[in-house]
């Protein structure tokens, strides 16, 4: 079962916006079951990498490979079926929805085998094997006494916490987490790094986050991007300790040691 | 004034039930689809040519009148407005303006150009508080209320209203969720381009029928989408009745500013309500 074929992999993959090269051809593997950060400064090209990882945009230049074979034109609801799942930088749970809806969402794609599709999406939404299996997952989040309020009224951690619910109810294969930090007071920090803890020996996942801190323990691999390339990668402790990263983040962020 | 009171009602009804598609399709998809108003005369045309094999029974010839809007709307979407997803909205401008005049053109070449009358197919009036209405009127605001209440629960209770509110929010976030969106665009614009040729099937015994008939009920149709909210079902449907009621009252008082009215209004509620597109 071990095969050496990496779950995903980018081959020169650029994306350009007019003048701006967000992306500037990046080759990046990931095996099976890797946990991945991804550092850099603002405006790196962190997020448009995800995007074209996740489909959202389609590289102007370049491939993108999944469990070896070639998605790169593949349309993003495709490859969630595939199992590649995001979560965004501003968290993207819908506010005028029922909480336990944004769950019903994503059980979308299920469609389940005794009912037609036709039944499925133009009956009730709220039937009650649906609706059972959002609560596990709401459980797991420990927000499941607030599936009925509306989206809107949870705080914003608790909104952190139903966008990763939601990821996690899509069976993913690899999870690309986008800053899931941002926003956090230091407690839900803990809760949300706990949770990632817990669930992270499931599946691949990669994880982009401004502060190191927060990610170092996380992490197998560092992969540092900076002007829309991907300039190190590595243990967290030697990418670290490169002289290149060092200076892009020179005085960027307390604490950052070189222990080598 | 009670009759004033009811021609604003009528207004609003027929206002509410074109503008519904349009605002869904300029809520989900930034579209501003001007071959929105060419469906709702299409939908005339199909009536008048559709009536006399219905034997003169209006309700089959308005049901088969709106059923043939369903391909054709089905081809603007799939051969013009799906290219124009995520694209600028001034391409949506141009793309679905030429679909207009292809579309006028086209029903001048099959009806000719000049108007077509029609009669009131109900016939009957109702007489109450010392007045008469025509009753067909009282049935076209009651189907308007029935076409709401049935959108607020389908948009409410079904899986594809769940989806379609949720990329009213975050069409990313809906993909994200392995969502195909763009079919769910084109079930909600067919949806709405088939009101929009019952908005015309219903109007078609108020008004004449005519090539041009959808240009005007078109722009009043986006004041309506605009003060009432892109995608916002409730607010399409009080801003539809709400702008009928100015249009008969300023009608009653000064008939030429009736249509102009209704434009200030929209542009004192863009003041203090802009929009986002």
């Amino acid at each position: 079962m071990t095969t050496e074929q990496p779950i995903i992999e980018t081959k020169e993959a650029t994306i350009q916006f007019n003048d701006l090269i967000a992306v500037d051809g990046v080759n990046f593997t990931m095996k099976e079951g890797e946990a991945i950060g991804v550092i850099g400064p603002n405006g790196a090209g962190k997020t448009s990498f995800f995007n074209l990882l996740t489909g959202l945009f389609f590289p102007t230049g370049g491939k993108i490979f999944f469990s070896g074979k070639d998605i790169t034109t593949v349309p993003p609801h495709k490859r969630v079926a595939m199992g590649i799942v995001r979560t965004f930088q501003l968290v993207s749970v819908f506010d005028s929805l029922p909480v336990v809806d944004n769950l019903i969402l994503s059980t979308n794609r299920i469609s389940p085998d005794h009912e037609s599709r036709g039944a499925f999406f133009f009956g009730d939404a709220h039937r009650q094997n649906k609706v059972e299996q959002c609560m596990d997952a709401l459980k797991l989040m420990g927000i499941e006494n607030k599936a009925h309020l509306m989206t809107s009224e949870l705080s914003y951690g608790d909104k952190r916490k139903l966008e990763l619910a939601v990821a996690l109810s899509l069976n993913p294969k690899i999870l690309l987490l986008d800053e899931p930090f941002a926003g956090l007071s230091d407690m839900e920090i803990g809760e949300v790094s706990q949770i990632i803890r817990e669930v992270k020996k499931k599946f691949s996942f990669v994880i982009i986050e401004h502060k190191i801190s927060h990610i170092i323990d996380l992490v197998q691999r560092l992969c540092v991007m900076h002007e829309g390339k991907l300039i190190a990668e590595g243990p967290p402790a030697e990418v670290l300790c490169n002289a290149i990263v060092r200076e892009v983040y020179w005085g960027k962020e307390e604490g950052l040691t070189c222990s080598v | 004034m009670i009759n004033t009171i009811a021609y604003g009602l009528t207004i609003g009804g027929i206002l509410y039930i074109i503008s519904i598609g349009l605002s869904l399709t300029f809520g989900t998809m930034r579209i501003v689809n001007f071959a929105h108003g060419l469906i709702y005369t299409i939908g005339a045309y199909f009536l008048i040519t559709l009536l006399p094999i219905a034997r003169d029974n209006f309700i089959l010839g308005a049901v088969l009148a709106v059923l043939a809007v369903v391909p054709i709307s089905y081809i603007i979407e799939r051969f013009v407005v799906r290219k124009l997803y995520g694209v600028s909205i001034d391409y949506a401008i141009i793309a679905t303006y030429a679909v207009v005049l292809i579309g006028v053109d086209l029903i001048k070449w099959i009806w000719g150009a000049s108007p077509i009358p029609l009669s009131d197919p109900v016939g009957i009036d109702v007489a109450f508080l010392g007045i008469t209405l025509p009753l067909y009127r009282l049935i076209i605001i009651l189907l308007a209320v029935v076409i709401f209440i049935g959108l607020s629960i389908f948009f409410k209770k079904t899986m594809v209203g769940k989806i379609v509110t949720a990329a009213l929010e975050d069409k990313d976030a809906v993909r994200s969720l392995g969502i195909n969106v763009d079919k769910y665009f084109a079930y909600i614009f067919v949806m709405g381009s088939s009101l929009a040729a019952l908005g015309g099937v219903l109007y078609a015994p108020i008004t004449s029928v005519h090539p041009y008939m959808g240009s005007m009920v078109l722009l009043l149709s986006f004041a309506v989408v605009l003060v009432g909210g892109l995608g916002n079902i409730k607010g399409t449907f009080v801003a539809a009745f709400a702008l009928g009621m100015v249009m008969s009252v300023t009608g009653r008082l000064w008939g030429p500013a009736a249509e102009t009215m209704v434009f200030v209004v929209m542009g004192i509620v863009l003041i203090f309500k802009p929009i986002e597109v």
